[in-house]
């Protein structure tokens, strides 16, 4: 990073802004029909029925709720760099805290579409707001469902307002060096923001409070995510150490979100000298503790199945690694515990196709560690009778392929539009190491 | 402020910003503001300002926030006064779930209408007397002075080794 001046951070990071290619436009285009295939199954699913979906009964929740988790998660490493390593002054957070940032807004977009579509009569929505409707129904807010509503639309507004106030700065200097239509955008969008020392005195202290803010809440968006199931007590699902296990893994995909993002945007804008690989091998670090920690949540969720000697929980956990579904169990055990190990030895961690595809394998099980929970819990119940299995249709596949292309798709349209590293933070990392400190 | 000079002294070196502040204090030319790329604990220090008050904007909207989500939740129970299971109507437990969004939710709406009030943004007036530079590599230091002293002023900067901006 030492090459670095604050002339050819600007640089690297406007090149980017250039004028998109033709193969920028045809992945978008790309991306965007997959959107319109999601788009498509969801409005069938609205004209037939939510039975259009695979769910049944037991078996209730389905892949809906399993992205709706997944993306929440992916949204939480997000927060954790911006915040959380803001406030520990973690200065390696600061050339990719932009992106991961806006990549919590998006996951938390495409996480709030999912409830939605999950409802089937989606124009009933109106019911978990608190207004008073024609039969008198209010919320009711000991249902964790309902805890899940506010914590999920705060953590976008959070993380909204957050992601902007951040991005400020760098719309001014966006707009410095813009002409034309794209000047009188970012003229809009940087508020009149000169940089005066009177403005940074009240910014530093209002985005330390941001962060100190936002800490508390990733925690507990996931928390309550959690709740969704722990409040339950379907067997596999009525445990306490849901919270601090769905937040650790929520980070955990999170992260390996980040390098899944990071290293073709690192490739394609040239931006090794900013996101340089120890940035990269610090998240791989952090992936190999989030992993120990969900491991350690696996090995605890059996222990306490054998140590409890409640015979519904033993054949639920007899059944998660033995049972219909095992094939998910070992995926999400070799996915996201044994795999993130290879990031203990040092060559594999500063290998970039090598951090590329375990951050691939890492997504892939946390998203098979959902299924595992969530439908495990319900399949397998108190009663054999009322066991029952699952499987997703064709339409909850097209609406996952439109969730995913839905996020790339934005992610793309940002990072060709908008300043994807933050300019301001990496000066700071060169002034002082830190950001923003307040 | 009619009739003055404003001219900005553009330096690209932290320390020369902190240097010319303080030489600044010994002039008769009036401080007027600094521009920077970033914020800078020196600058800051060296002109010596106070805490923002930002924070106590943030703690009022946490303050309000706790109790609107208390008072929503505890409002919308007793819409429906109905025992379920033995439950009190009133679950302060659950409810605090509700509190404790709440209070985030506004604190970071009253940091936010802190910060605006504040910085007062957006306001496109601290543009006039602006160099774009300054979203750059350079700190601008802004001052004002007679248009009689306007060579002195001009001298000053560039005798502490910047280069000058002249606003008409």
């Amino acid at each position: 990073m030492s090459q670095l001046t604050y002339a050819s951070i600007d640089q690297t990071v406007l090149n980017t802004l250039s004028t998109p290619k033709r193969y920028y436009w045809a992945i978008v285009a790309v991306l965007f029909l997959g959107v319109l295939v999601g788009a498509a199954c969801w409005t069938y699913q609205i004209f037939v029925g939510i039975g259009a979906g695979g769910q049944n009964n037991p078996v209730g929740w389905g892949t809906y709720l399993i992205n709706f988790v997944f993306w929440v998660g992916i949204a939480h490493s997000g927060t954790l760099i911006s915040a959380i390593l803001h406030l520990f002054r973690a200065g390696w957070r600061n050339p990719i805290a932009r992106a991961a940032e806006t990549m919590t807004v998006f996951a938390v977009c495409i996480a709030g579409l999912f409830p939605f579509i999950h409802l089937g009569r989606v124009w009933q929505v109106y019911y978990m707001l608190p207004i008073p409707s024609q039969r008198l129904l209010w919320p009711n807010f000991l249902s964790p469902l309902m805890f899940d509503v506010i914590a999920i639309s705060t953590y976008l507004a959070v993380s909204s307002l957050f992601w902007y106030t951040g991005l400020l700065p760098d719309l001014a200097a966006v707009r410095d060096r813009s002409r034309g239509t794209r000047k009188k955008i970012f003229n809009i969008l940087a508020l009149g923001w000169t940089g005066a020392h009177e403005q940074w005195r009240h910014y530093t202290r209002g985005y330390l409070f941001f962060a100190a803010l936002a800490t508390p809440l990733v925690i507990s968006v996931h928390s309550v995510v959690s709740w969704d199931f722990a409040l339950g007590i379907a067997p596999g699902w009525h445990t306490t150490i849901f919270a601090p296990y769905f937040v650790a893994g929520a980070i955990h995909s999170g992260l390996a979100m980040v390098l899944t993002l990071m290293i073709p945007l690192r490739k394609i804008f040239n931006y090794q000298r900013i996101i340089t690989k120890e940035v990269l091998e610090n998240v791989a670090k952090t992936i190999v503790f989030t992993g120990l920690i969900v491991g350690f949540a696996y090995a605890t969720e059996f222990f306490i199945a054998w140590y409890s000697q409640n015979s519904v929980e033993i054949e639920q956990f007899r059944w998660r690694a033995f049972g219909d579904y095992r094939w998910g169990f070992y995926f999400m055990v070799f996915c996201n515990t044994l795999t993130p190990l290879l990031f203990l030895f040092k060559k594999i961690r500063t290998t970039i196709a090598a951090l590329f595809i375990i951050s691939l394998i890492v997504n892939f099980g946390m998203w098979w560690e959902r299924f595992v929970i969530i439908v495990g819990g319900v399949a397998h119940g108190f009663s054999p009778h009322a066991w029952g299995l699952y499987a997703p249709t064709m339409i909850e596949y097209g609406i996952m392929l439109g969730s995913f292309c839905l996020f790339f798709f934005f992610f793309l349209l940002f990072a060709k539009h908008l300043p994807s590293v933050s300019m301001t933070e990496m000066k700071e990392t060169l002034e002082h190491g830190g950001s923003h400190a307040g | 402020m009619q009739g003055k000079k404003y001219i900005m002294g553009l330096f690209k070196d932290e320390d020369q910003v902190v240097s010319t502040l303080s030489a600044l204090k010994e002039t008769a030319y009036k401080f007027q503001r600094v521009h920077s790329p970033i914020p800078s604990h020196k600058i800051m220090a060296a002109l010596d300002l106070k805490k923002s008050k930002v924070g106590w904007f943030t703690l009022a909207g946490g303050i309000l926030g706790l109790i609107s989500g208390f008072a929503l939740a505890i409002f919308c129970s007793i819409q429906w006064n109905l025992i379920v299971s033995g439950k009190p109507i009133i679950s302060l437990i659950p409810f605090f779930i509700v509190g404790f969004e709440f209070t985030i939710l506004f604190a970071v709406f009253g940091n936010i209408i802190g910060l605006l009030t504040q910085t007062r943004l957006p306001s496109y007036k601290g543009m006039e007397y602006y160099d774009p530079r300054c979203s750059g590599e350079h700190f601008g230091v802004l001052a004002a002075c007679e248009p009689t002293q306007q060579d002195g002023l001009k001298d000053f900067f560039k005798q502490n080794g910047a280069e000058v901006q002249i606003f008409d």
